[in-house]
């Protein structure tokens, strides 16, 4: 994976124990919103994202740091005999070429014979997912899926049913989102940006930090997994898509499509709330998601209320990746028994008193973890990954 | 295994005169489009506060469905994932694309910036209605009924859905035209063979 506090999962680790958040200036482009909304860039630019991954410079941000991403997975799961597997890619992304296209269309609207085309010819999501595959190998099955910031966990237990239902055998399931000009002025239109450091669940929390990256899992089935040489991190026990249907852009006040997720991937998994040791937050920071997902845990939860935080504090609002990114948190922390604290959390929203983790925990025994990831059209996704 | 679709309702919005199976229900020409649907709006006692928060082609493509849905059409017949809903427009969101980008210069609306997408208006009706089921929104630059017939069919054909409220429903600025059709799997009294013919029939009626 790679965000605003890493380029690897050792960095993550580390900048979690060092209870380091990613938030800065903008410096990946010039923004009439300089130095008053802070936001959580992935510190390489696109030069040195290139000269990584050994592609041309001029390619999309997306689809680069999709394959940091989704390289380091693939490494790192090391799977015997991959080229005669049959092997998928499921990757999700919101932003697509936009990081491309907004610098095409000043350029072209003022001088309809100026701006590159080959900038834009490959705009949507579709081939940012394609370039990737093609880099990776992948093969059998390719596809992506758009659903906002619910995205990548959408992606994630979609790699699970295409393996549960015997069409390939190895899935990179996860997804990405580069931070573009697009994105935080309209994200900056629906006011709900904070202009200082985001505190997600804190009653005073006044909104989100945009943030970018990708977070990648590779999926196996029971038959590989068994001949693999180093153990799995751990198995997708459960998950749960749900919509409440109840307005473009905010969840419902009573939480409700939270709830459905959630209930529905503990339902799936065979758990009870009880089982749960911990909890991945969608946790943006604003006062709507916080609120209706609150209110969905305590509907859920009360009045036992497992360990809870949400990494965004380090990370931002890392919207289609943050499926990917906060899954992978997820398997890490069954895998080295730790749980993410809660960056600058201090009050407990007044109605709901909900109290997540403020410190760095480790030697935790982590078996089961739920994790979050409600978008935009209300389309949520809950995912419990559990120890094997 | 190809049984036959019917339209059993349709409904129109154009020129200031609402229609409802060829029969018209109201007529105001003399307003200019908002104040229009507010009319429409009143008129038919919908009662729905929502309304007033909407873009002009959210109002107009909701209540030509409140029209065409209302006295004779029976949701209880059908699970909430069996109604779908598939539109077509040749503007997309223009219409509050604009207005949202006169917002821009001196601080961005939010309630506009959230119509400044043309399915949005599959989502209001839907929303009211809690409809489930498959919908899609295509831009087309004129109703093109062969299309719309295909698309339809595959649904209920594939036993997707069971019912599908379709048509075209535009508005730029002043400009504006709503003609959709129910379409269902039974035949009721009065009802059509769903087709390209007998839609483009009742579209150039208008």
């Amino acid at each position: 994976m790679i965000s605003a506090i890493g380029n690897n999962v050792a960095e993550h680790l580390a900048a979690f124990e060092r209870e380091e958040a990613g938030m800065g200036d903008i410096t990946l482009f010039n923004s009439i919103h300089s130095g008053k909304l802070p936001v959580a860039e992935v510190k390489l630019d696109n030069n040195a994202l290139a000269a990584m991954t050994g592609m041309p410079q001029a390619t999309s941000r997306t689809a680069l740091l999709s394959l940091v991403a989704a390289k380091e997975a693939l490494i790192d799961a090391a799977i015997p005999g991959f080229e005669s597997l049959r092997t998928g890619f499921v990757s999700a992304n919101s932003v697509g070429g936009m990081d491309k296209s907004e610098d095409f269309f000043v350029e072209f609207l003022a001088d309809n014979n100026k701006g590159k085309l080959r900038n834009i010819f490959d705009h949507e999501c579709g081939s940012k997912t394609e370039i990737v595959a093609d880099q990776l190998g992948i093969t059998d099955y390719m596809t992506t899926i758009s659903t906002a910031c619910s995205s990548s966990a959408n992606a994630i237990f979609y790699a699970a049913r295409l393996i549960k239902n015997d069409i390939v055998d190895v899935v990179i399931a996860g997804g990405v989102d580069a931070l573009t000009k697009f994105t935080l002025n309209g994200f900056n239109t629906l006011m709900i940006l904070d202009t200082a450091f985001c505190k997600p669940f804190d009653e005073h929390r006044e909104g989100l930090n945009l943030g970018e990256g990708a977070g990648y899992l590779v999926l196996v089935s029971d038959k590989v997994a068994k001949t693999l040489s180093k153990s799995p991190y751990c198995k997708l026990s459960g998950y749960n898509n749900s919509n409440d249907a109840y307005h473009q852009t905010a969840s419902s006040p009573d939480g409700t499509g939270s709830y459905l997720a959630m209930k529905g991937a503990l339902e799936k998994s065979g758990l009870q709330p009880s089982d749960i040791d911990y909890i991945n937050l969608h946790g943006t920071g604003t006062p709507n998601n916080d609120s209706a997902e609150g209110t969905a845990i305590k509907r859920l939860f009360d009045p036992e209320y497992p360990p809870m935080s949400s990494t965004k504090s380090y990370t931002g609002h890392t919207l289609g990746a943050s499926g990917g990114i906060e899954a992978v948190f997820s398997v890490l922390a069954i895998k080295h028994r730790i749980i993410y604290p809660n960056l600058r959390f201090e009050t407990p929203m007044t109605d709901l008193g909900l109290l997540p983790e403020k410190r760095f925990l480790t030697d935790q025994d982590i078996k089961h973890v739920m994790s979050n990831s409600f978008g935009f059209g209300g389309n949520c996704t809950s995912l419990i990954f559990s120890a094997i | 295994m190809l049984t036959e679709n019917y339209i059993t309702a349709s409904c129109s919005i154009s020129d200031g005169i609402v229609f409802k199976d060829s029969q018209q229900l109201f007529e105001n020409k003399s307003a200019e489009l908002s104040a229009f649907l507010l009319s429409v709006y009143q008129h038919f006692q919908l009662n729905y506060p929502k309304f007033y928060k909407m873009d002009n082609l959210s109002k107009l493509g909701w209540l030509a469905a409140g029209v065409l849905l209302k006295d004779g059409f029976n949701k209880d017949n059908y699970q909430p994932e069996e109604i779908g809903i598939v539109l077509a427009n040749a503007n997309s969101s223009l219409d509050d694309d604009l207005k949202y980008l006169e917002t821009v210069k001196d601080g961005p609306s939010p309630s506009l910036f959230v119509y400044t997408l043309p399915n949005i208006v599959i989502g209001e009706i839907s929303i009211r209605n809690k409809f489930k089921g498959e919908h899609a929104f295509f831009i087309q630059d004129a109703f093109d009924a062969a299309f719309i017939e295909k698309q339809v069919s595959y649904l209920l054909d594939k036993d997707i859905l069971r019912a599908c409220i379709c048509g075209w429903v535009d508005v730029l600025e002043q400009d504006y035209k709503a003609v959709l059709f129910l379409v269902e799997k039974k035949k009721s009294e009065n009802a059509v063979l769903f087709s390209a013919e007998n839609m483009d029939a009742i579209y150039k009626k208008i």
